[in-house]
């Protein structure tokens, strides 16, 4: 059952794309937004949605608890 | 030769307390009694209370170790605008906890047991028990970057010594509690002579990610040796006061001898042991070997929390000088600019 998952690629909400699981990310306002280095370096605008994601999304090598607790947010946010 | 009864000339006196006692009343109880920690405490009080009314000592304050994010923010910027200090040489990561709280951003009371990876998934730093938010740090990295580029804009490439930069940051601070902004109002320099070891850098970086190269900040840290050896050579006298030790204390030892003067006064607080070679620990007796301080000199070392020992000799001192002591500060030489 795991092997068969992993073989489907399923991969759960935190695991997905999104800034706040970005290499580039430091937390700006936790955990809804957060600073982009990349953007920020380059001059643009760099505050951006912890669960926004853009071409350059580069997996973080440590997890931390931004896409988590910003999913637990929008979702008691969605079902007050 | 050195009589028996030379050695037992001061008894002990004990300590006697009672319920209205002040800050200056407890020390001079540690006096009384003249032992350990209690007697090394209320002789730095005494010699800090002499450079403080000596008018033609010009007394460095060294600051190393976290005691800005853990509290003494407001000491230092009050004995910095009484011009009970003269000079601040700092690490450059105190002055940049200054700027996080000059910014709006915050220190927290916090634990040393702690799992240190949870602090990580929530972007917590902790600095033994205290605790900083990451994006109280992105925040001033953001502001500080502006403020960089503001800075070089200004000096057109021309490169700042460390004291010029902390003064150019200084006028641009509205918080009357920052070290920074205290010392701008005072006139007293702040020298960051590592200053690229703190948060800095990190800024830095930024600044030069988005600038070219004609519009770069420049701080140069030779500049700053000069400064400061003309500083000890145009004072009668010197003291220093150091929390901690390290770059900070051996910039304030090192222009002292270069000058070919020694301190006249010098108390350390430090809980750093000599064993190891390194500055923080170092004694001042090993420091009379290098001519840093003088044989003949008022020292102390105070073994100990500068977080508890700092503010009680800087209470005990205030209390001495009482409120219509005013010190003007020997440093005559930034009059001159």
């Amino acid at each position: 059952m795991v092997r068969a998952r992993m073989i489907t690629g399923e991969k759960s909400e935190s695991k997905r794309r999104f800034c706040g699981n970005c290499f580039h990310h430091n937390v700006y306002e936790y955990p809804d937004l957060i600073l982009c280095n990349m953007r920020y370096e380059s001059g643009k605008d760099s505050i951006v949605s912890t669960l926004g994601f853009c071409e350059h999304w580069k997996p973080a090598p440590q997890e931390c608890f931004c896409v988590k607790e910003a999913l637990k947010k929008r979702d008691q946010n969605c079902n007050p | 030769m050195v009589k028996r009864e030379d050695f037992l000339r001061e008894p002990v006196v004990h300590m006697k307390l009672n319920s209205s006692m002040t800050v200056n009343e407890l020390v001079q109880q540690f006096g009384n009694a003249g032992c350990f920690g209690a007697g090394r405490l209320s002789t730095a009080c005494d010699i800090f209370e002499r450079m403080t009314r000596d008018e033609e000592c010009t007394i460095f304050l060294a600051i190393a170790g976290a005691v800005v994010p853990a509290g003494l923010r407001t000491v230092i910027a009050d004995l910095t605008r009484k011009k009970l200090v003269d000079v601040i040489v700092s690490t450059g990561a105190n002055m940049f906890h200054d700027l996080i709280e000059a910014l709006g951003g915050h220190h927290y009371k916090g634990h040393w047991h702690v799992d240190d990876s949870i602090l990580y998934g929530y972007h917590i730093y902790r600095i033994y028990n205290a605790f900083v938010p990451e994006e109280d740090f992105v925040k001033t990295d953001m502001a500080m970057t502006d403020m960089f580029d503001e800075i070089a804009k200004k000096s057109k490439g021309q490169a700042l010594s460390s004291r010029e930069f902390t003064r150019e940051i200084g006028s641009r601070l509205k918080d009357s509690k920052s070290i920074l902004r205290a010392a701008y109002e005072a006139n007293v320099p702040i020298f960051l002579p590592a200053i690229r070891d703190s948060e800095f850098g990190v800024v830095y970086r930024f600044h030069r990610k988005r600038r070219f190269q004609e519009e770069l900040l420049r701080v140069d840290a030779f500049k700053e040796v000069l400064e400061i050896v003309d500083i000890v050579e145009k004072s009668p006298r010197l003291g220093m006061v150091v929390i901690g030790g390290g770059v900070p204390r051996n910039t304030i030892q090192h222009a002292a001898v270069t000058a070919h003067k020694g301190l006249d006064y010098a108390v350390v607080i430090t809980m750093d042991r000599p064993e190891t070679g390194g500055l923080s620990g170092s004694t001042l007796e090993e420091t009379v070997s290098w001519g840093k301080v003088k044989k003949k000199s008022d020292r102390i070392m105070v073994i100990g929390d500068a977080l508890i020992i700092f503010p009680t000799m800087a209470a005990a001192v205030l209390e001495r000088l009482g409120d219509k002591f005013v010190r003007r500060g020997y440093v005559k030489w930034l009059e001159q600019e």
